[in-house]
């Protein structure tokens, strides 16, 4: 089994993010989208803020989800994918305590799911995630 | 790694605002144990109810003009010109409604070119692009000249498909944020159209289950988008495209998608985070349904790229 550290993103919160987020995608990956989060931190007695995005994906893809911290913050963002209520794969894998810089998704139906993206403990963070299709 | 440098550089001069949506949601399990990947998360964990905006974010999603041609080129399917739209006359598309719906359409048809490395022929869809862009006032967000150079080399493809695809993106997000999103909804559908277009075409020459199965599905694709077109139906050419894609999604309705739920696991594959789902979708449509599902898509087709 192999795995990687989390790698630090030189790059602050603004467009500059997503121009080094996009340039780490691997050769066989093409681009489809960006998503980017900014959230502040969460408030005592509120919930814990979300970014939320709607994708529509096809059965048969292997997309992959690649995410990038700003470097100004210190907290890691957590980008998890759901359809409907049910959560399908996430960046932050519990089992090896992990974040993990991108996740792999073979899409098993078409249809429309939802992405969240918050900050680990409720921190004010800046992220972006790269939505791209690896080639068959 | 230049190419690479050079979208950097581009990105970072033409980035606009994201599009996603900041929302406070309920606290959220800070561990998710892999155990838990299958269960349903609690039914008041947040409301995945599609508003306004989050349509217009599937509507950007729609609007990828090179899933299709991906799909295609994986498949192991050739390269066919024949199918493309023709770039000789887009000056006789003299509304912005043909136009958006164009732009689309050339959008999609410059996708599949570059998915297929033709950089050669993508320079004459880039200069129609142009001109229909410039026309709806969204040309900004082409940098042409840097577009064509790249499209004089095939190694730049990477690059080409990059910014191409940014391109639109980002003048579909310009476009619904300065309340132009009728034009918005034209140009995914456009792009959509195209995209259902080629997959058609080639199923109809090539006996290939992914294609086949993409085609069949697209009723899932057409339910988001009437939903937003349908904001606009009182405008009459607008029904009339409402009109034209409900023959398709008719046709479409008749295709049984059988879904078999399965469990959701996370592993680590050669290093690499993998969600896989066990889940079974079986599509059945008869031989003749196909035809007749073609049959529509074509005249849906030649509804849109007719003057």
């Amino acid at each position: 089994m192999v795995s990687f550290p989390f790698k630090t993103v030189k790059a602050q919160c603004n467009s500059s993010l997503v121009t080094v987020c996009s340039a780490k995608l691997s050769k066989d990956a093409t681009y489809l989208k960006e998503l980017r989060a900014r959230l502040k931190a969460q408030k005592s007695g509120q919930q814990k803020p979300v970014a939320r995005f709607s994708l529509l994906l096809n059965k048969g893809n292997h997309y992959r989800f690649n995410i990038c911290n700003a470097e100004e913050f210190d907290s890691k963002v957590v980008l998890q994918l759901y359809e409907r209520n049910k959560l399908l794969g996430t960046s932050y894998f519990a089992k090896t305590g992990k974040h993990y810089p991108f996740f792999d998704f073979i899409c098993p139906k078409t249809g429309v799911y939802k992405v969240l993206m918050s900050f680990e403990g409720g921190k004010e963070g800046c992220a972006v995630g790269i939505l791209s299709l690896i080639k068959k | 790694m230049i190419y690479r440098l050079f979208i950097a550089l581009f990105i970072t001069s033409i980035m606009l605002v994201g599009c996603g949506t900041n929302s406070t949601e309920p606290q959220e399990e800070e561990q998710l144990d892999i155990d838990s990947f299958a269960e349903t998360l609690a039914e008041d964990s947040f409301d995945i109810e599609l508003d306004k905006e989050a349509i217009g974010e599937i509507i950007q999603n729609i609007s990828s003009p090179v899933e299709m041609s991906a799909l295609l080129k994986g498949e192991g399917i050739e390269f066919n010109y024949k199918f493309l739209s023709s770039t000789d006359n887009v000056d006789e598309f003299n509304t912005s409604f043909k136009q958006a719906l164009n732009l689309g359409v050339l959008g999609a048809d410059m996708g599949y070119l570059n998915m297929y490395n033709k950089t050669g022929a993508v320079l004459n869809y880039i200069t129609a692009i142009k001109e229909l862009s410039d026309e709806l006032k969204v040309g900004q967000f082409f940098n042409f000249e840097t577009l064509k150079r790249l499209a004089t080399n095939s190694e730049n493809i990477d690059s080409l498909m990059y910014m191409s695809i940014s391109a639109f993106d980002k003048m579909d997000s310009y476009l619904r944020e300065n309340n132009r999103s009728n034009i918005s909804a034209l140009l995914v559908t456009g792009v959509w159209v195209e995209g259902v277009y080629l997959a058609s075409q080639v199923v109809k020459e090539n006996d290939n289950q992914a294609i086949r199965e993409r085609v069949a599905e697209q009723g899932i694709v057409m339910e988001q988008l009437l939903l937003v077109l349908d904001h606009y139906k009182k405008d009459k050419q607008f029904f009339s495209l409402i009109s034209e894609l409900e023959k398709v999604n008719s046709t479409l309705s008749e295709v049984k998608i059988i879904e078999e739920e399965g469990e959701m696991e996370m592993m680590e594959v050669d290093g690499v985070l993998m969600a896989v789902s066990n889940t079974k979708v079986s599509i059945e449509m008869s031989d003749e349904l196909l035809e007749r599902i073609i049959s529509d898509i074509e005249n849906l087709r030649a509804f849109v790229i007719n003057y």
